[in-house]
């Protein structure tokens, strides 16, 4: 069976090579330098790797989309193989191993974790036979996630599994879980947070308990999610008071960097420099590279978004912000279409990955996001980034070239 | 069932919904940026610079037990270099011009306090508002140079306390590393000796950060309008058992005596430290900031020392002062009961082939445990010594602290020596050694080495009946919210002798004042009667260190002082005295006394 290609959703194809070229045109202006006219030579790097992800796009949209299918669980087992070895064999910046190094080429695990979770889940998802709500159900995707997340928590990574975390949800939703169930499952997870202040507590949990007695989950679970709220929210403050100064500070860093003092706050505050000094039209051209963005040692990465807006405005950054906007809205409807429910789950964690890495990516460059690390898609500078987008971009092609199938 | 279950259609329509708010925030929030705040951020981007200034805390206070401040802070100036604003051949020369200080030294100290490229790492402390007001008049001809106000440890002048309060400084690279857990950084202030390392976490809060704006001729406009800033959090002020106005007795009292010394005052009911005093001691207010070499290098060539903490770290024969535990265990031990007459001192005995002096070369006679300690003869304890052997006395010496951290809140603490068989064996040889060694450690002598802090634990173990709580300086923690943290008394161990033993040795003590013979009873009063022991340490290097180990008032004992003054010959000529003044100050000051000592 060949493939043909006038069959293939080349739009969607068109939109992501077009993100490419623009982020290695911001790679190319980002590590510009005016004195001596020429660049580092990170936007040929990313030249390269867009070609080898070009091919292995190719090479991904000639397979039949059952190879996948078959293949679902060994890739899953691989990615995780490889997030474990690279917490000891891994390239370590900024005190957290992330990368491998294969000769002049870095290679991040978590990126191909990313995939591996999402053919592992929409696999088990499509199959199961138990029904949404069902706790084993819950219970073993929870832990297909649970893996990955906890590895990458220990590089340590917090930005990035939470694009795990976002994996899971979004395929719960997908799969007809009620997103009222899902409240109900990440409770705990409020009732700590509400837990710092007894009044936003109790107001809380008088919102849970009548929220249970109204939708009846069943005995069992309004038990444990009542039990497991109330130690959250009684043991969190007791342990938080007990905690030093500074190990509250750390756990604060953490969970928002921006409060960092020796960094991440100021680059913020020059992102936002950056982005609003372009005004609607922008400075043009490399004509920002001598501005603020000088000092952020992340521009050509996670603040591209803040090259952008500086050099192409309000204009530029809605160009780009619009092509995301198409490939998501392509992404649900091939998603939605599709009558195989594994491909389905494909095509709609793809959507996901894409996308809460867009939304993080851009909400921490105009600071309404922590500094989480995330790379904008097709954008930022880095290999696996690419190569792992373009193989979403693959899996929505292929799950749209066999939508009818089963 | 069909509540958790949700149609296909709902999913789509709630996945559109979840994007399409998505987007709309982001578009909303680029044009709040972008099309609204242009001209603001416009006019950031290019005329002004903004720069990360840590806000350093305001470093917890030290009060003594009375609330009388042994330590707080004041005002200094800081000129730092921001390493991204630097101008390459003018930043550097300019400040030296500056600073008088050349090039190389500045370019050293900004590598050395580098945290990041855009934190200024401090170059100078401690200027004065001269240096500042050339900063803020002429800054754009300083490019890259920003200074800040900073507040500085301040140690006042009326208390000498230097031993136990330690000093601040800048921290050092290794101190970094092995503070995983802190957030030190280059350049930070943080206590370097005594409490002020202890509990430098307490005392020096939480760094915040502030963002300021600076404008293109270098001058600071003030704080940058976007919320930013992290508050500092202030450190906690600390409470000291110490009692300033004794401290300082101390300290007077022992200048007029001689050169070198220690003296440590307790109380015995909870193991606070009353004073603790070094002698030579030193200022720590020119340790504050960066020390200059000129001044290190005259304080490590002082051939006294004076940076050596005696009470603490000082190690030395205790001399007579610790035959009460040769006697301690003698009683425990069985070897002899308290009135049993042991054989008479001639002025020394033979021993083997060697004839051991006593210190009274006139002979005390045939003694029991009172007279002999009332005496101190020497006679009675090589009798006492040979009877129980090296090991028996080395672990009752260890049972009553000795040759073990007493584990107080000062760092720097020394163990000492408690010779045993196994010591001596591998010092001499198995086998090589006299047997008759013990007889030396039994008065104090020898390889016996202590330091004078062990020795006041020990005598705050003897005023209690038995019961020895942990030396400490810690009284109380008081929190910036007024919260107050006590620190309770901490049994340390008890001493290994019965009620009886220690009663015997108390009396015996008692008589060193009281008794007709006594070798301090130059301290007799009518007032209130003192318990102690003198010492009369050999020192090969020079003049016998003079002890003198007391508590006071008998009966029921409130506190215990340790004065050894080196080099001063006898404890009864010397630091018997001292101490008897320094109980006197303790015990009489809050009637009339204060007001005669004062006038």
């Amino acid at each position: 069976m060949s493939l043909e290609y006038r069959h293939i959703d080349w739009r969607l194809v068109g939109a992501a090579l077009l993100l490419s070229v623009i982020g290695i045109i911001l790679i190319y202006s980002a590590q510009f330098d005016a004195a001596t006219g020429s660049s580092l030579d990170f936007y040929l790097k990313q030249i390269i790797w867009l070609a080898i992800a070009l091919f292995i796009f190719a090479v991904l949209i000639h397979l039949p989309l059952r190879v996948i299918d078959f293949l679902s669980y060994l890739i899953y087992a691989t990615g995780l193989g490889l997030l474990f070895l690279v917490l000891f064999i891994g390239q370590a910046k900024y005190g957290a191993a992330r990368w491998f190094s294969v000769g002049p080429i870095n290679v991040s695990p978590s990126d191909i974790a990313k995939l591996a979770l999402l053919v592992a889940l929409s696999r088990f998802l499509a199959y199961t036979k138990l029904p949404p709500q069902s706790k084993r159900r819950i219970f073993i995707s929870a832990a297909l996630a649970a893996i990955p997340v906890l590895l990458i928590l220990r590089q340590p990574d917090l930005g990035t599994s939470l694009v795990f975390v976002a994996l899971l949800f979004s395929l719960w939703l997908w799969s007809g879980l009620s997103p009222l169930y899902m409240i109900l499952i990440v409770s705990p997870l409020v009732s700590l947070l509400a837990a710092f202040h007894w009044i936003t507590w109790t107001v809380f949990l008088v919102l849970l308990i009548s929220f249970i007695l109204i939708l009846k989950p069943g005995f069992l679970f309004s038990f444990i999610t009542v039990v497991a709220n109330l130690g959250f929210g009684i043991i969190t403050p007791f342990f938080w008071n007990r905690l030093a100064d500074y190990q509250k500070l750390r756990i604060l860093t953490f969970l928002d960097p921006g409060r960092d003092p020796r960094g991440a706050g100021y680059q913020i505050i020059q992102s936002k420099i950056a982005l609003g000094s372009g005004g609607i039209l922008g400075k043009g051209y490399l004509g920002g590279s001598q501005s603020q963005l000088k000092f952020l040692p992340e521009r050509h990465t996670d603040f591209i978004f803040s090259v952008l807006g500086e050099e192409f405005g309000f204009i530029g950054a809605m160009v780009v912000v619009i092509v995301f906007a198409f490939i998501f809205y392509r992404g649900v409807v091939i998603a939605s279409r599709c009558r195989s429910r594994f491909a389905s789950n494909l095509a709609f964690g793809a959507v996901t990955i894409l996308f809460f890495q867009f939304l993080v990516n851009i909400g921490m460059t105009l600071g309404l996001m922590p500094v989480t690390g995330l790379p904008l898609p097709f954008l930022s500078y880095g290999g696996t980034s690419l190569v792992m987008c373009w193989f979403l971009i693959g899996l929505l092609v292929l799950a749209d070239y066999y939508w009818t199938e089963y | 069932m069909s509540r958790f279950f949700i149609a296909k259609d709902l999913r789509v329509r709630i996945a559109g919904a979840v994007i399409a708010l998505a987007l709309l925030t982001i578009i909303v929030g680029l044009a709040y940026h972008q099309l609204l705040r242009h001209r603001f951020f416009l006019e950031q981007s290019e005329s002004n610079r903004i720069r990360v200034q840590p806000v350093i805390p305001k470093r917890g206070l030290i009060y003594d037990r009375n609330m009388k401040v042994i330590a707080d802070n004041r005002l200094s100036f800081t000129v730092s270099i921001v390493p991204f604003e630097r101008v390459k051949n003018v930043t550097i020369p300019k400040l030296s011009e500056l600073l008088a200080m050349d090039s190389l030294s500045i370019e050293k100290r900004a590598r050395a306090n580098f945290v990041s490229r855009y934190i200024p790492s401090p170059i100078k402390r401690g200027l004065g508002i001269d240096i500042i007001s050339v900063l803020e008049e002429r800054g754009r001809y300083y490019p890259g140079i920003s200074y800040s106000a900073e507040s500085v440890r301040n140690y006042p002048k009326d208390i000498s306390a230097g031993t136990f309060v330690g000093y601040v400084g800048e921290v050092s690279a290794e101190e970094i590393e092995s503070e995983s857990e802190s957030d030190y950084r280059m350049g930070s202030l943080v206590g370097k000796k005594g409490i002020e390392k202890t509990y430098d976490r307490v005392l020096r809060g939480l760094e915040g950060t502030e963002f300021i704006e600076v404008s293109a001729k270098g001058q600071i406009v003030g704080a940058y309008k976007d919320k930013h800033e992290i508050p500092a959090v202030p450190g906690s002020d600390l409470v000291l058992t110490i009692d300033k106005d004794l401290q300082q007795f101390i300290h007077t009292s022992f200048d007029s005596v001689r050169c070198c010394g220690a003296v440590v005052a307790m109380d015995p009911n909870t193991g606070g430290l009353l004073g603790l005093a070094s002698f030579p001691d030193f200022d720590p207010n020119i340790f504050s900031g960066v020390i200059l070499p000129e001044i290190w290098d005259s304080i490590i060539s002082d051939t006294n020392h004076p940076l050596l903490n005696r009470p603490l770290a000082g190690l030395y024969p205790p001399g007579s002062t610790t035959k009460i535990i040769t006697a301690g265990a003698a009683l425990e031990l069985g070897l002899v009961t308290d009135n049993y007459l042991l054989k008479p001192c001639f002025g020394g005995m033979q021993f083997g082939n060697r004839y051991f002096r006593c210190w009274d070369a006139g002979g005390h006679g045939k003694l029991n445990t009172y007279n002999a300690i009332e005496q101190s003869c020497d006679v009675y304890f090589y009798q006492l010594g040979q009877l129980m052997g090296v090991d028996r006395w080395a672990e009752y010496a260890e049972k009553c602290g000795f040759g073990l951290k007493t584990g107080m809140d000062v760092p720097d603490e020394k163990a000492g020596i408690v010779p045993n068989s196994k010591y001596y064996n591998e010092l001499y040889g198995a086998g090589k050694w006299s047997r008759y060694l013990v007889l030396n450690l039994a008065i104090g002598q020898g390889e016996f080495l202590i330091t004078p802090l062990q020795l006041a634990q020990f005598y705050c173990g003897l005023a209690t009946d038995g019961v020895v709580y942990r030396p400490h300086l810690l009284k109380e923690i008081v929190y910036p919210d007024g919260a107050i943290l006590r620190s309770e008394p901490v049994v340390s161990f008890n001493l290994p002798f019965s009620r009886e033993t220690i009663r015997t040795l108390n009396e015996s003590l008692g008589l060193v004042v009281q008794g007709e013979h006594g070798t301090a009873r130059g301290l007799r009063n009518n007032e209130y009667n003192i318990s102690g022991k003198t010492g009369t340490a050999q020192n090969p290097h020079g003049e016998d260190h003079s002890w003198f180990a007391a508590f006071a008032p008998s009966e029921s004992p409130r506190i215990v002082v340790v004065a050894l003054v080196e080099n001063a010959g006898h404890g009864s000529e010397v630091a018997a005295p001292l101490v008897g003044k320094i109980i006197r100050r303790y015990l009489t000051r809050d009637s009339t006394a204060l007001a005669v000592y004062n006038n």
